[in-house]
């Protein structure tokens, strides 16, 4: 039968159905519904109790207790595998990068950039560029003296060079032209008298004196070195470590990482009709940038508005304030007209901010209970030419050790120096990756002392959940032993490890990282929070959320606009976040750190809880019930003991906003108060700390050295994953990633200090090819204080693929490599010489490790199933005070630590005593600064 | 990343080519060929050795030839497949050649006169002005060779293509044309032991065809390619072998990626053999052989006693077949 049409289209109420068979409308056939009746189902959803918690009658099992948010679980979204919400936009093409946006009348800017390493700039002459027709600005250190940086301590940027260029590819000068092609031209008409000066990079070179130190600190300098940074931080009794039963003594070196993120940077500047600057840019961390613009050109940060465009991968290598950010808006300032500036990829590896290049020495001992008695390591970090975020990862190359395990005493000396390199800053698992990686290589060999399993030595010293570590961090919720138990039997670990022929391995390497940094760099966290959310919902029911956190690529959006749909139990596309600008999000700390889930999705869950109540409070005054027995459900509130008995969201909503229009709420975290009070304390606290272990399979070629990750079972403990989609991509993506920096990656320095392969082709990030099976397995401790339970799963991830990896391809050839990356040529060295040693003619000869476990193995296995248990009770009970390092070795929690055990000491200066024993970078602590030397210069 | 400007030039035959070549050299312009591109190109963007005038080969009749004895110089590699009759052996080193991606525009011709690399010259322009150019591209300055300093005679960049070796094993000629007539080289003549020169392409000719003779096809063997990575990388090391099966005398051997050119090794295959075939101990002392035989120096990823060290196991595998 055919229906006839009966009446105009578009008009309501017409003749046919105005709903197909599968509950959708037909187009122009709705009866127009009052705004925003919400969602494209106009039927409500059933309550979703396989995603309620069942602390509050649903059906989510919670075996970590009861969450201080439970109440606040519609059922919605938390939990349940999202695309990300910005995923359509870059699907098909349409998300604008840096280099996408496109302004009328936007001039090109480039930039002169110094051939030297190490030179001081005598003269430059800018006639002939500013004579070349087309040329409409140009600029130079000399348009701004003011010095910036990422972190308020160390400001020793600048747009462009004041006085020295400081590496090959520092910026010297800009020019903004009409275009491209002029602007390139302009470039070789500017004349730069320079005086060369001796450059340094060997960072061993750095901790000496220099006729003429990188950059000058004045009185706080250290004497004459090259030296931008020591710690010393030492916890615990120091007697433990003598006589121990086992002991591992590693020497590594690293080299420095890029990010390899696929967007280069790209900027725009323009300076609006009423003279405020519109700053377009992919930043991770606008607020920086912001801050920083406002010192470099003089202006109030009101007449700033930074723009993030989306970010086409960041890492860390998007976090700093950048000079070519600045360059953008002087040029644009000059020219009246907006500036472009877009990086080739050279550039981009110029400006670098990629992970340090590192010497990294561990000692570590067990004692006969096989109780790690000491960790003491020595970091020596190059920093390349600016300070970045060197300060901060000066710290976490040690402090970010002192868990996941109980440890009787930690040592450590770090420094961090200056050389004529691009600058070394934050990337993904910033500062805690090598020295990880070099603990955990460690924990493998002395487990094969001891002749026990590497899984039960790690079983067998893991500090508890609600704990604190030896340095004072406060740990709460811990997933690290379930972690464990998963990768462990997935990957069949108990028949395969140590029994596999030559060539193939396992290997096993745990993670720990921060879930957000608890001091935010800018200001006193008790006087400002970390993050702030405003939420606004007008008549049409949208939901438009405000948040400065900078969605990269994780999810974060995703993330806000999840756990609003929970709270407010509406559909995902009824949450539209806005983030981009400056102008219109609250100030936010940015995406580093991984603390936007923690931090921002805590604040996004106050302040719709705040809307919440309010539309609550109208559905009471509509339907007579208090809010204690309202369900609140896909768009609709009723009567918990009928369902009948209920009001749109809708029509609550609007009684609620009868009085005073859009709702609107604001919601802030900010993190507790916590940790100790020695020089350093900060550094590496977090209000929740992620936990992880891996499992890598290798195979060898024992001919050629080359390694093939085949598979990795990656557990991670993410507390709650908000969208188990994004979590287990953050698993992949960092497998990814950290096996590019064990196997394949490195910036190469050659013989004469220029970076060698500042390209794609040769900067080798693995390929598809390369990729091993990635098995990623959740694990959910539930965090008392994260979003829903949430932690961080962003960087975490990293860290444990690089130690399983180099422990794996011992269990498969028995040779324990500390250079990274293990490319084959390393490996096929340390191949040669494991054949002179075993006086093999064929590398299939060789004998791979075999082990058989001795009398501490049961004892390790019946301590570990003990722990276990305790866990359990700590982690459930209602008591979560904190279980202090140093149970495990016989002492009482309740007595400080320093009453109880002679010799127990924290100490962050070296005795005069120990001088003379102290590692690599320790040697900074020989050198007196300048204002103990009589020098105030 | 922008190109310098240039003109591009459409002949659409063969002889229409080199009169356009004959042309810009008379009128002292210089240039350059481009098949796929995927070679020149990524140099001009870096503005490595450009010129004003650009000739594209594309737009030539009857330069796609595949068959088992022919094969024209513009055949994209994605096509160089056993389905197209092509030698496994070829197809074997085609099919390792950088990404699927670039294979579908990289075209044979283009990777016999791949244009020889090093990491001090396969840079961008800032990039070699910090270190005071080189002498492959020296810009006027004279510049010295920066992987063998005090030497600026000879350019000791590297040939990294991956066909050329499996073309010699199996004893093909490339045919040659420009201004001054067609010539036919048998493929091992082709290139010459210089960095910049390359090859024995005068100016204004350009490579046209490449023929085998007939019985390469009864000749089996291997390639094996050395690189970090199974995709996009050049090989770091290469060795090519092949022989008529049940005759080991026959057999040929090839290296790429080593030297500045591709090169045969008959002496060391001919030492081996003065002692009489023996199997597998013969294999080991051809291996060490061809080991001690070939010299790269520093100026690719991996370093080079590596790459030396790996000719010997690259070599075992090649031949590995003469075994069985």
């Amino acid at each position: 039968m055919i229906v006839m049409s009966g009446g105009y289209r578009q008009q309501p109420g017409g003749a046919g159905k105005t709903t197909r068979k599968d509950g959708k409308r037909v187009a122009g056939k709705q009866a127009f519904p009052p705004p925003g009746s919400g969602g494209s189902n106009p039927t409500m959803a059933p309550r979703d109790l396989d995603f309620i918690p069942e602390m509050v009658g649903g059906k989510e099992a919670q075996p970590a207790g009861a969450h201080v948010h439970d109440r606040a679980r519609t059922g919605t979204s938390v939990g349940k595998p999202t695309a990300l919400v910005d995923s359509n936009a870059k699907v098909t093409g349409q998300a604008w990068y840096g280099d996408d946006v496109r302004l009328a009348n936007e001039v090109i800017g480039k930039i002169l950039r110094s051939p030297h390493h190490y030179a001081r700039i005598k003269s430059i002459d800018t006639s002939k560029v500013e004579a070349l027709p087309g040329v409409l600005a140009v600029a130079t250190g000399a348009d701004s003296p003011h010095q910036f940086g990422v972190l308020p301590v160390t400001k020793d940027e600048h747009a462009m060079a004041v006085e020295k260029v400081r590496h090959v590819g520092d910026l010297v000068a800009s020019v903004a032209a009409v275009d491209e092609a002029t602007a390139m031209e302009a470039l070789n008409l500017f004349e730069v008298e320079y005086e060369v000066l001796e450059p340094v990079f060997d960072p061993k070179k750095g901790l000496e004196d220099a006729d003429e130190p990188i950059h000058w600190r004045g009185k706080y300098h250290l004497a004459r070195t090259n030296v931008q940074k020591r710690v010393f931080q030492e916890f615990g009794d120091r007697s433990l470590v003598e006589k121990p039963l086992a002991s591992s003594h590693g020497k590594w070196k690293m080299a420095g990482v890029h990010h390899g993120f696929t967007e280069p940077h790209a900027v725009v500047a323009h300076w609006d009709p009423n003279g405020r600057l519109q700053l377009y840019t992919p930043q991770q961390v606008p607020h920086y940038t912001h801050r920083a613009l406002a010192t470099v050109l003089d202006v109030p940060m009101h007449q700033i508005n930074v723009i993030r465009t989306f970010v086409g991968g960041g890492f860390g290598g998007k976090s700093d304030p950048f000079p070519h950010e600045m360059c953008a808006a002087i040029l644009a300032r000059k020219s009246g007209r907006p500036v472009r500036i877009t990086f080739d990829r050279e550039e981009v590896y110029w400006i670098n901010r990629g992970r340090h290049p590192s010497h990294i020495e561990v000692k570590m001992t067990a004692d006969e209970d096989a109780r790690i008695s000491g960790f003491d390591i020595d970091a020596l970090i190059d920093g390349g030419g600016f300070a970045s975020f060197g300060h901060v990862t000066s710290y976490y190359n040690g402090v970010l050790a002192t868990a996941p395990y109980e440890l009787g005493s930690f040592h450590y000396t770090g420094a961090r120096v200056w050389t004529n390199k691009p600058a070394s800053g934050a990337m993904r698992g910033h500062g805690a990756v090598n020295t990880r990686c070099a603990v955990e290589v460690g924990l493998d060999e002395m487990s094969e002392q001891m002749q026990v399993d590497p899984i039960d030595l790690r079983l067998a010293n893991l500090l508890p959940p609600h704990s604190r570590t030896i340095s004072g961090f406060r740990i709460t919720s811990n997933g690290m032993r379930e972690a464990l138990e998963k990768v462990r039997e997935g990957s069949e670990w108990d028949n395969k490890f140590r029994q596999m022929p030559l060539g193939k391995g396992l290997g096993i390497g745990c993670g720990f990282f921060i879930s957000g940094s608890g001091l935010p760099i800018h200001w006193d966290p008790n006087r400002f929070p970390h993050a702030t959310v405003h939420i606004q919902v007008d008549m049409d029911g949208g939901v438009t959320v405000h948040t400065g956190a900078a969605d990269i690529g994780q999810g974060s959006t995703t993330a806000v606009a999840q756990v609003v749909s929970e709270v407010l139990a509406l559909p995902l596309e009824m949450i539209h976040v806005r983030s981009h600008e400056s102008d219109t999000s609250p100030v936010d700390l940015g995406s580093y750190s991984s603390r936007v889930t923690f931090m921002n999705a805590n604040a996004a869950i106050r302040a719709a809880l705040e809307i919440r109540e309010q539309i609550l409070a109208a559905a009471w005054e509509i339907l007579g019930y208090h809010p204690n027995n309202l369900v609140l459900n896909d768009r609709r509130i009723y009567y918990k003991h009928d369902p009948a008995i209920g009001v749109s969201y809708l029509k609550a909503l609007h009684k609620a906003q009868e009085d005073k229009g859009a709702l609107i709420a604001s919601g802030a975290y900010r993190s507790p108060p916590m940790g100790g009070v020695h020089k350093g304390a900060a550094a590496g606290l977090a209000p929740a700390y992620s936990f992880s272990a891996y499992v890598a399979e290798v195979d060898v070629d024992v001919e050629t050295g080359i390694i093939k990750c085949t598979k990795v079972w990656a557990a991670h403990d993410c507390g709650k994953a908000l969208n188990p989609l994004a979590v287990k991509g953050q698993i992949i993506g960092s497998c990814h990633m950290g096996l590019g920096q064990v196997l394949s990656e490195k910036m190469v320095y050659g013989r004469t200090g220029h970076l060698q392969n500042p390209n794609l082709l040769e900067y080798k990030i693995p390929s598809v090819h390369e990729m091993p099976h990635v098995v990623p397995i959740i694990v959910e401790s539930c965090d008392p204080e994260g979003p829903f339970g949430a932690k961080e799963a962003g960087e975490g991830p990293l860290l444990p693929i690089l130690p399983a990896v180099v422990n794996a391809v011992y269990d498969a050839i028995g040779i324990r490599l500390r250079d990274l990356p293990l490319t084959p040529d390393v490996v096929f060295k340390g191949i040669e010489k494991a054949m002179k040693a075993a006086d093999v003619d064929d590398p299939l000869d060789l004998e791979s490790p075999r082990v058989t476990h001795g009398d501490l193995q049961p004892i390790l296995v019946k301590r570990a199933a003990e722990h276990k248990l305790r866990d359990q009770a700590r982690q459930r009970s209602e008591d979560t005070s904190q279980y202090v390092n140093g149970v495990l070795f016989g002492f009482d929690p309740n007595i400080p630590l320093e009453d109880q055990v002679e010799g127990w000491r924290t100490a962050t200066e070296p005795d005069p005593e120990q001088l003379a024993e102290l590692g690599l970078a320790g040697k900074a602590w020989l050198k007196k600064e300048q204002r103990h030397m009589g020098g105030d210069e | 990343m922008l190109m310098p400007p240039f003109t591009l030039h459409h002949p659409t035959t063969v002889d229409a080519a080199c009169e356009l070549a004959a042309e810009l050299m008379a009128a002292g312009e210089s240039f350059d060929w481009v098949a796929g591109g995927t070679d020149l190109l990524a140099n001009y963007k870096w503005h490595i050795n450009t010129k004003p005038h650009v000739i594209s080969l594309a737009r030539i009749e009857g330069t796609s030839t595949i068959s088992a004895n022919e094969l024209g110089c513009m055949i994209r590699l994605a096509d160089l497949t056993e389905a197209n009759g092509v030698h496994p052996v070829i197809v074997q080193a085609a099919s390792k050649v950088a990404s699927s991606l670039i294979r579908t525009n990289a075209t044979l011709g283009g990777n016999l006169c791949l244009d020889t690399r090093c990491f001090w010259y396969n840079q961008g322009e800032d990039w070699r002005r910090s270190i005071d150019w080189c002498h492959k591209a020296d810009c006027g300055t004279g510049a010295d060779c920066r992987v063998i300093p005090n030497q600026n005679t000879l350019c000791v960049a590297t040939y990294q293509g991956d066909i050329a070796p499996t073309l010699m094993v199996l004893g093909a000629s490339v045919h040659l044309i420009g201004p001054n007539g067609a010539r036919t080289v048998p493929i091992d003549a082709f290139y010459q032991l210089d960095g910049m020169k390359k090859n024995v392409l005068e100016e204004g000719e350009f490579l046209l065809k490449v023929t085998l003779p007939d019985d390469a096809e009864k000749r089996t063997g291997s390639y094996q390619k050395l690189r970090v990575r199974d995709t996009w990388d050049f090989p770091e090391a290469g060795v090519a072998a092949s022989w008529i099966e049940g005759d080991p005398a026959s057999l040929v051997i090839a290296t790429t990626a080593l030297e500045s050119i591709p090169r045969c090794h008959p002496d060391e295959v001919a030492a081996i053999f003065a002692d009489g075939w023996n199997g597998a101990a013969s294999v080991k002392a051809l291996s060490s052989a061809m080991q001690k035989s070939v010299k790269p120096v520093n100026n690719t990823a991996l370093p080079p006693r590596y790459r030396k060290s790996m000719v010997r196991v690259l070599t075992k595998r090649a031949i590995q077949g003469l075994l069985e």
